[in-house]
């Protein structure tokens, strides 16, 4: 009965700290008026969204997905290419690339099925490395490396791209933080532990599965979508391994299989890597060496492992 | 008929680095059931100290290869003992931290190098005339000869000696090799150590002819996991099968079509494979 | 007595080998029948084919009029067979309300869902009918053996299962916690479930069945009471070599 009670004082805690957040982030606009600032935290915010996409599949089902930037070019490109050559709004150019993203986790969820492991992110890896490899074989369309320019802004107004970007974190990450706290992410999560013992508990695993790669698609593929409308530009760094790295390192840094985690992760490591600036010619190296720390002293994550040890300091 | 002997070169000269690359990545995953993704990052680092000290401290070329093997093994030693070993438990965090490992090499050699590429001078300049009928730079010879070599030396090393039949005994059941008194700690750093070895000869070899550059450990990645998915990962046959495979149809899509296609070709067939048979020609089992 | 169970000429082959060779049986409903058998002789192997688990190579498994050989587990879970399993293997990460819950969250539990039962209080209740009250937020990688083992059986029964399978439910538990496994099970039968038990541990399973069946090779060598087994020649051969004596004491 002690366990209820400390879950139930931790669930108060947690959302005294989320609403803090939410606070600050709603209200940044006004104390702050550095608009470089400002674009960073727009860039977290997409960020966050793609991370949190990537944990519903990765962390809840785990299904390790080294090639999520799959779903994030396949919804930049396709909000690029619409909006570029057709003049489509953005808008709506957001919910197709939301939707072509879905559509790519269908087609790359049903082989990933069968296998697992160190085998499965190879096959994440290489799905995602195709587009990338088309893009430059298809250069006159794609704009090749360069990518394609002028694509129409979703606002002019700098707030308004802030609290347009905060819109899609709230909205995208609520969705996926309830799923994962819903009764179907208790599914998925048994499905990580033991997709056999899920089995004969009588769950659908296969469609469990397939839903998961269609629904983290489809978010990644939103925000690769509205990145590409913040930029004004789709290029191939939305298609690369970078990006997938990245969005693997963000979420097991922040902590994987709790959507916040990953969150924190991507806004934490935005805003480290802006802090390193400053010492250029070492940011990116002391960035890497860090994020290898991490993972060796925190494997559980940054976001996990405080959240568990602070509340051990004040027993 | 020139183009018909470049291709055979050509394609052979590739087989033979992925070869290395590949037995390599293969020999990690068959013996320690880790996929150690900074392994291409070894190779890239091989590249870069032939370059150093080579081309910029003028040592004889079998001294660098020599320092540079030995560097790059004594590095590999270094990740597979201290970041390794504490995340063996779960397969994916090692495949994470090798990855940023990789970056954070790629980010040395940038700090100290620059993004630019750094080109080798060959090592051996002259042209030979193959069979009397074309002309193939001898750097390509060269690299094809010492990786066959190797390839054979370690074919041999494997299923003729005691330290090689250790090697396969762990690879194929481990709790049981450490019952016949086998230390299988060993044995991981002694494959960490060869294949170490092998992606540094890989580099070292091929620097004069593709360069040294910054991204070369994200380029070769693909098409190695190509070769190792389509071999089999813990079958040293089934990956030089698969290494001339790959190589040889890259050089042909890279003369007919063009070289992006040979990457796409790559990375479609780790799409098949892993899709009908993931445990590829000849490899482990891969279904749970 | 209402037959729910008709299996004909189970055969499973891997390879060369033949795990199991056209065994045939029936089960009634309320019925607790034994498997018992050397290690080796197919019985894990039957529950794999009855769960799921495993395709036969050939034969019929009749399962309340449907030949359920070869579907996959989450359907025949839903059509009313669940089972635990050797080794057990809880979610280790999720507490032991959690994993119950899961097995609430299939699609024929939430059929038969009481009233407006929801999965958390069912869970709490079958937590408590097999003992495990006060033990809901622990994580399953933290519980001790012998609760592991009442943990799937009350993920078992989450799945309101019209049949139960326990693959050796005593295995690994010590005299005592054998002894407080056993009034449990002893009270699913009583309440009139359906049981198959594979059990090595002799002396319970003949005090919980009314007939068993011996597997030796892979083929069925023997079915009826425990009483006559006991005085089966050829069980007692296979179990106990030539000249072995008799063990059942019921």
């Amino acid at each position: 009965m002690e366990e209820n009670k400390m879950q139930a004082g931790f669930r108060w805690e947690k959302c005294l700290s989320y609403g803090i957040v939410g606070a600050v982030l709603l209200l940044l606009p006004l104390f702050v008026k550095n608009p470089s600032f400002i674009d960073l935290v727009i860039l977290a915010n997409i960020y966050a969204v793609y991370a949190a996409s990537w944990d519903l599949l990765s962390g809840y089902s785990g299904q390790i997905n080294f090639g999520h930037s799959l779903f994030i070019g396949g919804g930049a490109y396709t909000a690029g290419f619409l909006n570029f050559y057709l003049q489509v709004p953005p808008v709506i150019t957001i919910f197709l690339g939301g939707l072509v993203a879905a559509l790519l986790g269908l087609i790359i969820g049903i082989p990933c099925l069968r296998i697992r492991g160190p085998y499965l992110a190879l096959a994440t890896f290489a799905a995602s490395a195709v587009p990338l490899g088309l893009a430059s074989v298809y250069w006159e369309y794609t704009g090749g490396d360069d990518g394609l320019y002028g694509i129409a802004p979703l606002t002019l107004n700098i707030t308004g791209k802030y609290y347009l970007s905060l819109f899609l974190l709230f909205v995208c990450g609520g969705i996926l933080l309830a799923i994962g706290r819903s009764k179907k992410g208790l599914i998925l999560k048994s499905i990580r532990e033991d997709e056999l013992g899920a089995m004969a508990s009588g769950i659908n695993t296969t469609r469990f599965k397939l839903i998961t790669f269609i629904v983290s698609g489809f978010f990644a593929g939103i925000a690769g979508a509205f990145y590409t409308h913040n930029q004004l530009h789709v290029g191939t760094e939305t298609l690369s391994l970078h990006l997938s790295i990245l969005v693997v390192i963000m979420s097991v840094v922040g902590g994987m299989g709790t959507i916040t985690g990953p969150i924190a992760g991507a806004f934490l490591l935005t805003i480290f890597n802006e802090m390193l600036r400053g010492i250029e010619e070492v940011r990116l190296l002391i960035y890497t060496l860090s994020v290898v720390f991490i993972l060796l002293f925190m494997p559980k994550g940054v976001l996990p492992t405080l959240t568990q040890g602070l509340p051990r300091l004040f027993r | 008929m020139n183009i018909f002997w470049e291709i055979l070169v050509y394609g052979a000269v590739q087989s033979s680095v992925y070869a290395l690359l590949a037995t390599g990545f293969s020999l990690i995953f068959g013996v320690a059931g880790v996929v150690n993704l900074s392994h291409t990052a070894l190779y890239m680092i091989g590249a870069y100290l032939i370059y150093t000290l080579f081309s910029m401290l003028q040592f004889p070329l079998t001294l660098a290869v020599f320092f540079s093997v030995v560097i790059v093994a004594a590095i590999a030693l270094f990740i597979q003992h201290f970041i390794i070993r504490p995340l063996i438990d779960s397969h994916y965090s090692v495949m994470i931290i090798t990855t940023s490992l990789a970056l954070f090499f790629q980010q040395v050699i940038i700090t100290f190098y620059g993004p630019a590429d750094r080109n080798v001078k060959g090592f051996y300049e002259e042209k030979v005339a193959l069979f009397g009928v074309v002309d193939i730079d001898g750097q390509r010879l060269l690299t094809l000869g010492v990786a066959a070599v190797v390839i054979i030396l370690l074919w041999f090393f494997i299923n003729k000696t005691k330290f090689g039949k250790a090697i396969l005994a762990v690879s194929q059941n481990r709790e049981a090799a450490l019952f016949m008194g086998i230390e299988v700690k060993r044995i991981y750093l002694l494959v960490m150590g060869i294949s170490a070895a092998l992606a540094a000869i890989a580099g070292a070899f091929i620097v004069p002819t593709l360069g040294a550059r910054p991204h070369m450990w994200e380029t070769v990645l693909p098409r190695v996991f190509a070769v190792v998915v389509l071999g089999g990962l813990g079958s040293m046959e089934g990956t030089l099968l698969a290494a001339l495979i790959i190589g040889y149809i890259e050089v042909l899509v890279s003369f007919s079509i063009s070289s992006y296609f040979g990457e796409i070709i790559a990375l479609i067939i780790i799409l098949l494979i892993l899709s009908f048979r993931p445990s590829g020609l000849m490899g482990k089992r891969a279904e749970v | 007595m209402e037959q729910i169970m008709e299996v004909q000429g189970l055969t499973k082959n891997f390879g060369g080998l033949s795990a199991l060779r056209n065994v045939s049986f029936t089960l009634e409903k309320g019925e607790t029948l034994g498997i018992i058998g050397p290690n080796g002789a197919g019985k894990t192997t039957l529950f794999n084919l009855l769960t799921g688990f495993l395709k036969p190579t050939q034969g019929t498994i009749n399962f309340r009029g449907e030949n359920i050989a070869g579907w996959k587990p989450y359907a025949i879970v839903n059509k009313g067979i669940a089972r635990t399993f050797q080794i057990v293997r809880p979610f280790l990460q999720l507490t032991a309300q959690e994993n119950v819950i899961i097995s609430c969250l299939c699609a024929r539990a939430m059929e038969k869902r009481r009233g407006a039962d929801r999965p958390e209080a069912k869970a709490r209740k079958l937590l408590k009918n097999v003992g495990l009250s006060g033990k809901e937020f622990i994580l399953a990688k933290d519980l001790p053996h012998g609760d592991t083992k009442r943990l799937e059986m009350a993920r078992a029964l989450a799945a309101e299962p019209e049949l139960l399978l326990l693959d050796e439910p005593f295995a690994g538990l010590g005299h005592h916690e054998t002894s407080a496994l056993f009034p449990l099970i002893e009270q699913l039968s009583r309440e009139g479930h359906s049981i198959i038990i594979i059990e090595h541990k002799l002396r319970e399973l003949m005090k919980l069945v009314g007939r068993v069946i011996t597997l030796h090779f892979g083929e069925k060598i023997a079915d009826g009471t425990p009483d006559e087994l006991s005085r089966n020649q050829k069980v007692i051969e296979a179990y106990l070599g030539k000249g072995g004596r008799t063990f059942a004491t019921v």
